[in-house]
């Protein structure tokens, strides 16, 4: 390793001679290294002191049969407020923090941001996992939310059947709304709880409106099962909506994200998930009033209407009117008799016209020509053919009729 | 199929709505309120007779 530029002037003897701050400087360089920032640390709680300050002062520490290692620990008191337990000697703990060093007292401390006990502890950094695990398959988006019903029939209610929830959510429905509540029971907490909760949010979906998910206030441990992933993915996969409600406003559980609303403590799911009957009731006087009133407004100004025009229809003015009208009934009967008129004028002429054309079609009129007709035995001749000699026929011409026999017949062609 | 109770004061808010538009004939308005005025009753009915019922499944499927 190079120790690089000391300052002082190497004594006597050449050996260089550091500045106190610059060997402190240089071990916070040594310490200044990411594998020591923000990390999980697992060990004993020795020599703890709640300082008046509110910072925490203790120690670490960890044996392994006569060996044994400790790193002095502080928590600054804003971190410190938010500690859920009270830290004792002996105690197993987990802590996330940094190294850092504290010059002035030349020593080197993990400065602590989060501290659990070790169980417990364990689980956080489990749900942390599946915190991000979950949100990575995009169980969380806000895009999979989905509005509430707003006057569901049914609601189902996922918790056990003896707890507090129950109690609160049976009796903030009963003051709210008359609807049924559907009760898919199952244990909260305790070894299996998962499972069964998942199972029970599976067997509840689909025959209600609503679902209700949760439980009522209790330790990091007891609210673990709605954290654990079965949970979380069968409330994800719900075709009905869902309200989770676990423990407290302070606590969140994962099954929270998951669900398309997430109520603070299991009475505010009830009260989100039925509309309140007395509001309701008050829209719907509102509605009758409003409608009242419309009609009324609309038969008033229909009165003023009629008034309006019965005010309009005085006997003189009547009279006129009626004058008035039969002069124009008078003009249009004339108007139309002389259109008629003129209609069958024009027809008349029409008339003269197909007459004459059907005379020129008439066969008689040929006979003025000059043609003649042959008749045998009453019918028309209209071949050379249909006659042989000796026949009788009738000449029909112009002005009479002549008898004839037929002598000779000689075909224009042969056919 | 008989209307949901959401349904029913949808079907209501629009009738308060044409009332308001004024463009339906003076029998027609007579008509839209009277069945306003029902779906009213029906709505407070609904409400009014039916108490909060409590079923639970069984734990079995």
């Amino acid at each position: 390793m190079v120790l690089s530029g000391p300052s002082a002037d190497p004594d006597r003897f050449g050996t260089p001679i550091f500045g106190v701050s610059e060997v402190s400087a240089l071990i916070c360089g040594l310490l200044d290294d990411v594998r020591l920032h923000g990390i999980w640390v697992r060990g004993e709680v020795t020599n703890y002191k709640d300082h008046t300050s509110g910072h925490r002062y203790f120690s670490l520490s960890e044996r392994n049969g006569r060996d044994s290692a400790l790193i002095n620990c502080v928590m600054w008191r804003s971190y410190a407020s938010g500690l859920r337990f009270t830290p004792k000697d002996g105690m197993d703990v987990l802590a996330w923090g940094t190294v850092e060093v504290y010059e002035p007292h030349g020593r080197y401390q993990l400065v602590i941001r989060e501290l659990l006990p070790a169980g417990p502890g364990e689980r956080h950094l489990m749900v942390e996992r599946w915190k991000r695990e979950l949100d990575a398959e995009g169980l969380f988006s806000p895009e999979r939310k989905r509005p509430l019903p707003a006057f569901p029939r049914r609601v189902g209610v996922v918790t056990s059947p003896t707890g507090a929830a129950m109690q609160d959510i049976l009796s903030v429905i009963s003051r709210r709304y008359p609807a049924e509540v559907v009760l898919s029971p199952t244990a909260v907490q305790g070894e299996g709880a998962h499972a069964e909760i998942a199972e029970a949010i599976r067997r509840i979906d689909g025959l209600v409106d609503v679902i209700i998910v949760g439980r009522g206030g209790g330790s990091f441990e007891d609210l673990f099962p709605f954290n654990h992933p079965d949970v979380v993915r069968a409330v994800a996969r719900c075709q009905t909506p869902v309200i989770s409600a676990v423990g407290h406003e302070v606590d969140t559980a994962l099954c929270d994200f998951a669900a398309d609303l997430r109520a603070p403590t299991p009475s505010a799911a009830a009260e989100r998930a039925v509309p309140d009957r007395a509001e309701v009731l008050r829209e719907l006087s509102g509605h009758r009033e409003r409608m009242r009133a419309l009609l009324l407004h609309r038969l008033a100004a229909r009165g003023s209407e009629v008034e309006d025009l019965r005010a309009r229809m005085h006997p003189r003015r009547l009279e006129r009117r009626v004058h008035e009208r039969m002069q124009r009934l008078a003009e249009h009967a004339d108007l139309l008799r002389r259109s008629a008129l003129a209609r069958v004028q024009r027809d008349r002429s029409a008339l003269a016209e197909v007459r004459a054309d059907l005379l020129g079609r008439n066969p008689l009129a040929a006979l003025d020509r000059g043609y003649g007709i042959v008749e045998s035995e009453g019918r028309v001749v209209r071949s050379a053919r249909d006659l042989h000699p000796g026949d009788r026929v009738v000449l029909l011409m112009k002005d009479g009729r002549c008898r004839a026999v037929i002598e000779e017949i000689t075909y224009d062609e042969d056919l | 199929m008989t209307k949901t109770f959401e349904e029913m004061l949808e079907e209501l808010r629009g009738i308060v709505r044409r009332l308001e538009d004024g463009d339906a004939s003076l029998e027609e308005s007579v008509a839209i309120y009277e069945r306003g005025a029902l779906l009213v009753k029906q709505c407070e009915d609904l409400l009014g007779a039916a108490e909060m019922k409590l079923t639970e499944l069984g734990r079995d499927r």
